[in-house]
């Protein structure tokens, strides 16, 4: 399914077409064809995924692969650079004192990344404080509690209190000698201006180190304009994928970062405060075009 | 932007006839883009190929009439049947299922207010007992709507609370009982067979599989084959109001062949609304 078998179907469209080895113009577009509906179906953006097509069908007719390297894998290798050059250099959180502040849509996975990263650092040994900024969720503020008792984060919240602003004000003095805080934040969506007006102002007012977008690898075709307008009213410098445990390719995620420009930090892969990984492009892609290892596939090392 | 902008930018001034093929192009991408699944696109254009058969060119009026009864059509399949409100049993036992955070318990609250605001009883079920702050959500509805939440505490066995507040109902004679469980992913075994022994020993009369409007139809698609074996009788799409295109719904009418029976469009108590294509198509074409 999706893109599981692209590179045996890939094989498959190139036997069909011809039994010898060099590829022909035909064959190309053939290819891009099953790349293109490859990419489509992992929920890869389209305008993304016709200028991947270009760009491979460009490269494809204009380079030579390499001695020893059939055809085939040098088309599967160009799609595997193109698109690891979209999700840019790798990057990691720092393990320093800072404040990050996490935003995105309802339901994406916020407030248990909330409750891994705080486990995170205080595995690094930083002390580690959350401050309920999510103002509008009926009992995000319990849920954050609680997840602070499972992990040993300080808490800091409001109970009522429908301004995020003055929440945060607040936490200043109580979370002084806390290393790391992590500010929660409500769902939102491009389309509801005031919820945006709201985050733009709790961006302002938190200044914070980092603003990451938690984004769920289920999300589709929206991923990368509702990325686009978190960009623009806080200025993300990160990403963290949640429920890769699931079937999602993370296509639309993937648009979001190509969209955005910012690294992925980390990725979700359960229910469970543990289940919390650091990104690698390499297993990421491996996952979205079905390939396990693409880098030992391909050679690319 | 919108499908239904889009669809309105499309060959926009030019009157004369266009080719068919032009515009089953044009349409591959907008509805691609609008979140149309790419087998659901396929299939709409099919139809629309059909339609035409013997046309070589098309007037834009003619090709965005065609186009948008192809979509009522999808749409009209996924009509239910039965009305919730008129099933001759009491109580009647609705679990809700679905991927985390899609939008069950959000769904529960505004459809225990529906249901009360038509003169019908309810109880809930917390039966998510795994979710930081699950409980205390859903009985925040309860106190806010005036009804009654039965729970226990975080990790407590989901299927005995679903139990009990059945056992509730039935000795008070309520119209409902609505079952809230934790989300859960089709990988995660020992969740999946949780959620089959919560089946087992509540029994539900019907069971409802939220699904978000923002989730790619791939993970549609996987959801599909995830439930082979659990079996649903019914499906809320929520998070409507944040689609700004609008086109996730058509791949879950024409991929799901349970009815759809709410649309989830706001997380206000009012904006839980029955299932309504017409609406949908409206929305799109104005
Ligand atoms: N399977 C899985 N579930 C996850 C993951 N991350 C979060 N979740 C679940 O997703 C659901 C929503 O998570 P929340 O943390 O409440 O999401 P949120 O973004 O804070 O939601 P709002 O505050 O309502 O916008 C919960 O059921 C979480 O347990 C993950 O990596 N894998
Ligand atoms: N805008 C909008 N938000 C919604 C809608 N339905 C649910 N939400 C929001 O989505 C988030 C998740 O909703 P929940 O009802 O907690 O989802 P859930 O499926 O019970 O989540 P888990 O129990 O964690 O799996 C919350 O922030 C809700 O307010 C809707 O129709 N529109
Ligand atoms: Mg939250
Ligand atoms: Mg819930």
């Amino acid at each position: 399914m999706a893109l599981d078998n692209l590179s045996s179907s890939l094989r498959e469209t190139f036997r069909k077409i011809t039994g010898s080895s060099y590829i022909d113009k035909n064959v190309i577009k053939e290819m891009i064809r099953d790349i293109q509906r490859a990419l489509l179906k992992a929920d890869v953006n389209v305008k993304l995924t016709l200028d991947l097509s270009r760009k491979i069908e460009e490269r494809s007719e204009n380079e030579k692969p390499p001695a020893g390297m059939t055809p085939q894998d040098y088309i599967l290798k160009i799609v595997y650079e193109e698109l690891l050059a979209i999700l840019g250099k790798s990057s990691n959180l720092k393990i320093q004192p800072q404040t990050i502040m996490l935003v995105g849509l309802y339901g994406q996975g916020k407030t248990t990344t909330a409750g891994k990263l705080a486990r995170f650092f205080i595995k690094k040994g930083l002390s580690t404080g959350f401050v309920a900024c999510d103002v509008h969720r009926p009992a995000a503020f319990e849920q954050l509690r609680t997840l602070s008792e499972q992990t040993g984060a300080k808490f800091f919240g409001i109970k009522g209190e429908k301004n995020p602003v003055k929440i945060f004000n607040q936490s200043i003095e109580e979370l002084k000698d806390i290393q790391v805080k992590i500010v929660d934040t409500s769902g939102r969506d491009s389309l509801d201006s005031d919820l945006l007006d709201e985050i733009t102002k709790l961006k302002k007012a938190v200044n914070p180190d980092e603003v990451l977008l938690v984004i769920d690898a289920t999300v589709g075709q929206q991923a990368g304009p509702q990325a686009k307008s978190l960009m623009d009213a806080t200025g993300l410098t990160g990403v963290i994928i949640t429920k890769m445990d699931g079937t999602g390719k993370a296509g639309g995620a993937l648009s979001a970062v190509a969209q955005t420009g910012v690294p992925v930090y980390m990725i979700g892969t359960g229910e469970h405060l543990e289940d919390f990984e650091i990104f690698s492009p390499k297993k990421f892609l491996g996952r979205l075009l079905g390939m396990g290892d693409p880098e030992a596939l391909l050679d690319v090392a | 932007m919108s499908l239904k902008e889009k669809l309105g930018n499309l060959f926009r001034g030019n009157k004369d006839e266009i080719e068919l093929s032009r515009f089953r192009d044009e349409y591959f991408e907008i509805l691609l883009e609008s979140d149309v699944s790419l087998e659901t696109v396929e299939y709409i254009l099919d139809m629309f190929q059909q339609k035409h058969v013997k046309q070589k060119r098309l007037k834009r009026t003619e090709a965005i009439e065609s186009l948008k009864e192809i979509l009522l059509e999808i749409l009209l399949k996924a009509k239910p049947s039965v009305d919730l409100l008129n099933i001759n049993r009491k109580p009647l036992v609705i679990m809700f299922i679905g991927i985390n955070g899609t939008g069950k318990t959000t769904t529960i609250a505004r459809l225990s207010y529906m249901l009360k605001n038509k003169g019908k009883s309810v109880v809930v079920a917390a039966s998510d007992t795994f979710r930081a702050g699950a409980i205390e959500q859903i009985r925040y509805h309860g106190d806010e709507l005036g009804i009654r939440v039965i729970s226990q505490t975080m990790g407590s066995d989901p299927s005995a609370i679903a139990f009990d507040a059945i056992e509730h109902a039935r000795a008070r004679n309520l119209d409902f009982v609505l079952i809230d469980t934790a989300g859960r992913m089709q990988t995660n075994k020992n969740l999946m067979d949780e959620m089959k022994k919560i089946k087992r020993v509540a029994k539900p009369d019907m069971t409802f599989l939220t699904v978000d409007a923002m989730a790619a139809s791939d993970a549609i698609e996987q959801a599909t084959t995830f439930l082979k074996d659990i079996k649903f009788d019914g499906i809320v799409v929520n998070k409507l109001d944040t689609d700004a295109r609008g086109g996730a719904i058509f791949s879950i009418a024409h991929m799901f062949k349970e009815p759809i029976y709410f649309l989830g469009v706001g997380q206000k108590m009012e904006e839980l609304i029955p299932y309504d294509p017409q609406f949908i198509i409206k929305k799109i074409f104005g």
